[in-house]
């Protein structure tokens, strides 16, 4: 140890090393739920009554038409299944996922290690590309609405110059286009995110480790694909599992930029959700939908966080 | 009065019984170490008293009231930890004046009684930087100072000086000392250091698994310790354990080793162990009372012992000298021109007068 | 090559890499903000043309005039104090979670769970609970659902920051005379301040951003900025002016905030890796 000088780990680790009180003392023992009450409460309310709420009403019979508030049984659970409408959501939603998370984890990496070493005017670079991220998403999807129009957006103009004539994609409406429009629009937006996030990470990583393997003669690859990766794995897990939740609950671009159309093309889990609760207003079976929704992101949560656990 | 009485008090961690019914009475104006190694539970029997941690069973008593009950801003003490806590964000003038704002002290109070600690610790030319600009030692002179201007009636210091390195560690202990001769206020220091134990206190207090083992005066302690814990733990280099027994007829006992060699005991010891013959024991003698047989010389109690040096640690006036002891290594601390080359064979003189006889079934000294 | 030309060259092919990556990131931003400053005949030209004629304020002169800029005023009040609140709730609670293990990890693998909810099956409920009491486009309702949500979030940060301040800094407090409450606002605050700028921007901007709550439980009274943006969408056509303009309005104090704290924004992110 630093004779002079005690850093905070030290401090800590001494600290630590010391058991923690089981019992707080002194009537602080009721102190200590005083201070959490206030956040149970708010999040009970708005946590824990809504799902008891969606549980009661999804067995109900509540539609635009009629408010038939008795037992219904599984109807709207049984109609929840055959549903094809909904399945396509989930469908498309998991298609989405799928395609944005693998890129933005790449371009994220990929940026992340450009900006790893020093280059003049980092900081600057980096506050720039922090930008998007702040943008409110309805914000980023009515931005790239803009961007795609097939008359007064610059994307088809510049695909023009690369394809040498006049250009008029559809790209909120042509069902090969919408997909990649949306995409586009969630990877511009999110990729910064996981840019800082992977960037701390490598920044992290122990850098004797990497001495050794240049002495050790490894090349680039094997460096990064043996040491690299294993080191920033927990942080991409995080990042990940984060990200994949937000795409699961897609709603803002898509609405901005397609409103899930044409038809129901785009249609996301969410939007269908809300189609279903605020244009249709079939509440209960919106109430069944919606914890359908519940059930399943939290088995998948679940899953994820005890294999999360387990590996550790 | 005693400042401080502690009664049949247990503290458990979960499953651990880390304080085991300690009793305790401390008078006004001592210095109590409380020493013993890692989880014996001094740590924790200090912050119970502090009223950091609640006592399972048993009082408390700080001047005659009893506090178990009470936070500790209300017990009337002031601490000193190991790491400073002292608050990186304020200037260590507003630190030591913590204490004293947190008590709505007036205003015009406490500059003054800030000054004044600060000279008494000779920091006061760095009221106004930050805790990041100084150096360990100025450290903990500002966290006592913290608690030093409080004026409160027990003091109390977790292991303050284990951060230092150890020449700063003695001009902390002296200044420790000093501070307390000039106070005069009783103060309760937990240390795992027996140096600082053996120089600091009025009384020890040694622990062990959450008892106490031993408690009184240090040189008490040191001569005439109860246990082979307490006769291990205080003194450096160790003292030297040897398995042996004791054999001989009426009024002239040896000590009988397992290699064969035979200690006499003094004559005056020997009558008094009589009724212990052919018992095994284990003999302490310190490397202190080892020391290079003079020519012909046979003090009474002296008893000689020939022995191959193994390993030579000069240390400038002394050397300490490892060589096998009745099968087990035992150190003796020589002068520096008494020996001169290991694998010399050298007549060693044990004072027999000093060592100590212990039953190796309970671990006591009975001798 | 020799090793310094080939580390130049390299430096020189990051830097362009760099310069490229933050134009095509850019771009859109430039293109919202270019928009808004041009005249509706400019917007409509084709091919667009890529930059304004001139400076024209008039669509935001419009938005003024007819009170759509009150919106943004309405995502003021709203960020802002459900921040506060989740904020203060949110940092003595994860106080008690970090030093009392109150609740154990139950209580917290709850709160972290509550975290994973999609909005859309809390909106729907909430939104007939807040028929039934009449708190539709209410400011208190849309704040308490806000605070509600960015709980969580707070709350686990927060713990995480408060556990790596020492234990010894707040038992000196408490021997040298503070009560508990005190040690939480004096103490632990003070230390914990990096986390808590941090904390609060990603509070604020989600709350300030937010699109589909306020969708769902806003009408006109306490319409937000995003909900304002979504009015200009028309069927066949769109008021691209109104739509740039007014996301500019909404945007442009977010990125003074961001570029003044963020450092902190930054750190927030890199930070909730560790501790997410």
């Amino acid at each position: 140890m630093d004779p002079g000088r005690v850093s905070l780990e030290q401090v800590n680790d001494a600290v630590s090393s010391l058991p923690a009180p089981t019992r707080a003392p002194f009537g602080e023992r009721s102190f200590k739920y005083l201070l959490v009450g206030p956040a149970i409460f708010v999040l009970l309310l708005i946590g824990v009554f809504p799902l008891v709420y969606l549980l009661i009403v999804s067995f109900q019979s509540i539609t635009m038409t009629e408010v038939n508030t008795d037992f219904a049984g599984a109807a709207n659970y049984t109609q929840l299944f055959a549903d094809a409408r909904l399945w396509q959501a989930l469908l498309h939603t998991l298609i989405i996922t799928a395609i944005a998370l693998p890129l933005e984890l790449v371009l994220g990496l990929a940026m992340a290690q450009l900006f790893l070493d020093r280059l003049p005017g980092r900081a600057i670079f980096i506050a720039l590309l922090v930008l998007p991220v702040v943008v409110s998403p309805i914000v980023s999807g009515a931005t790239w609405s803009l961007m795609f129009n097939h008359r007064f957006g610059p994307i088809n103009q510049i695909i023009g110059w690369f394809a040498g004539r006049e250009t008029i994609l559809l790209w909120s409406i042509n069902p090969g286009l919408v997909y990649p429009a949306i995409i586009a629009a969630e990877v511009w937006q999110w990729t910064p995110f996981m840019f800082l996030l992977l960037l701390a990470a490598l920044g992290n990583v122990d850098r004797s480790q990497l001495e050794a393997a240049a002495i050790d003669g490894a090349r680039w690859w094997r460096t990064f694909s043996r040491i690299v990766l294993p080191a920033i794995a927990p942080v991409m897990t995080v990042a990940i599992l984060i990200r994949g939740l937000d795409l699961f609950r897609l709603f803002d671009i898509v609405w901005a930029l397609t409103q899930g159309g044409p038809g129901t093309m785009t249609e996301t889990i969410s939007v269908f959700t809300y189609v279903k609760g605020f244009q249709q207003f079939e509440t209960s079976y919106t109430a069944a939908v919606a914890l359908l929704v519940v059930v399943l992101l939290s088995m998948v949560v679940m899953y994820l966080l005890r294999k999360m656990e387990l590996a550790r | 009065m005693a400042d401080l009485r502690i009664s049949a008090l247990h503290k458990y961690y979960g499953p651990v019984h880390a304080v085991r019914g300690i009793d305790l009475e401390i008078p006004a104006g001592e210095f109590t170490v409380l020493v013993g190694p890692s989880g014996c539970g001094k740590s924790t029997l200090l912050r119970t008293i502090a009223g950091l941690e609640d006592a399972d069973k048993g009082t408390i008593e700080i001047g005659g009231t009893v506090v178990n009950h009470l936070p500790p801003r209300s017990r009337d003490i002031a601490m000193v930890f190991q790491n400073y806590a002292l608050y990186p964000y304020m200037r260590v003038f507003d630190n030591i004046a913590f204490g004293l704002r947190s008590r709505n002290t007036p205003k015009n109070e406490i500059e003054p009684r800030v000054t004044r600690a600060a000279k008494m610790l000779a920091i006061d030319h760095l009221l106004q930087r930050y805790p990041r600009e100084l150096s360990g030692g100025q450290l903990q002179r500002v966290a006592i100072g913290r608690a030093v201007v409080r004026s409160a009636r027990l003091y109390l210091f977790d292991e303050p000086l284990s951060n230092l390195d150890a020449q700063l560690r003695d001009e902390m202990r002296s200044e420790i000392k000093r501070l307390h001769q000039e106070l005069g206020k009783t103060m309760i220091y937990v240390t795992h250091d027996q140096v600082e134990a053996m120089t600091m206190a009025d009384r020890i207090v040694l622990l062990r698994d959450g008892n106490i083992e031993q408690a009184g005066a240090p040189l008490d302690l040191f001569e005439h310790p109860v246990s082979r814990y307490v006769a291990g733990f205080l003194g450096s280099p160790a003292m030297n354990f040897v398995d042996a027994r004791l054999v001989g007829s009426d009024g002239a006992l040896k000590v009988a080793l397992n290699d064969g060699s035979q200690l006499a005991l003094p004559p005056k010891r020997a009558e008094k162990l009589a009724d212990r013959r052919d018992q095994s024991v284990t003999l302490g003698v310190r490397p202190e009372h080892i020391s290079r047989a003079g020519q012909g010389e046979t003090r009474a109690g002296l008893a000689r012992h020939s022995a191959v040096i193994e390993l030579l640690q000069p240390t400038g006036s002394r050397t300490y000298a490892t060589f096998t002891f009745g099968g087990t290594r035992a150190i003796a601390e020589l002068q520096a021109h008494d020996v001169s080359a290991v694998n010399e064979r050298v007549e060693l003189s044990i004072d027999m007068n000093r060592a100590i006889l212990i039953d190796p079934a309970t671990n006591r000294v009975f001798a | 090559m020799t090793t310094l030309a080939r580390r130049r060259a390299v430096l020189a092919l990051r830097i362009a890499a760099a310069v490229a990556l933050t134009l095509v990131f850019m771009f859109p931003i430039y293109w919202l903000f270019m928009i808004s400053f041009k005249t509706a005949g400019e917007i409509y030209a084709f091919p667009p043309k890529w930059y304004p004629g001139q400076f024209n304020l008039d669509t935001y002169r419009v938005l003024f005039k007819d009170g759509d800029a009150t919106t943004v005023g309405n995502s003021l009040i709203v960020a802002f104090f459900s921040t506060l609140l989740a904020m203060f709730l949110g940092f003595i609670c994860a106080y008690s979670l970090a030093r009392f293990s109150t609740g154990g990890k139950h209580l917290a693998n709850w709160i972290v769970s509550q975290r994973m909810i999609p909005p859309i099956a809390v909106v729907f409920p909430i939104f007939l609970l807040y028929v039934f009491f009449g708190l539709v486009d209410t400011y208190i309702g849309v704040i308490l659902l806000y605070t509600a949500f960015n709980l969580p979030y707070v709350i686990w940060m927060m713990r995480g920051y408060i556990l790596d301040v020492p234990r010894a800094l707040e038992e000196s407090a408490l021997v040298d005379g503070c009560t508990r409450w005190q040690v939480i606002w004096r103490v632990v605050l003070p230390m914990c301040r990096a986390g808590l700028a941090a904390t609060t921007i990603f509070t604020f901007v989600f709350a300030w951003n937010d699109f589909i709550f306020a969708l769902v439980l806003t009408r006109t009274e306490v319409a937000t900025y995003t909900v304002q943006i979504t009015h200009y969408f028309g069927g066949q056509s769109n008021f691209w002016g109104k739509i740039s303009a007014m996301s500019v309005l909404g945007t442009l104090p977010i990125f003074i905030v961001t570029a003044f704290m963020q450092r902190y924004f930054v750190r927030g992110i890199s930070l909730g890796a560790v501790k997410g």
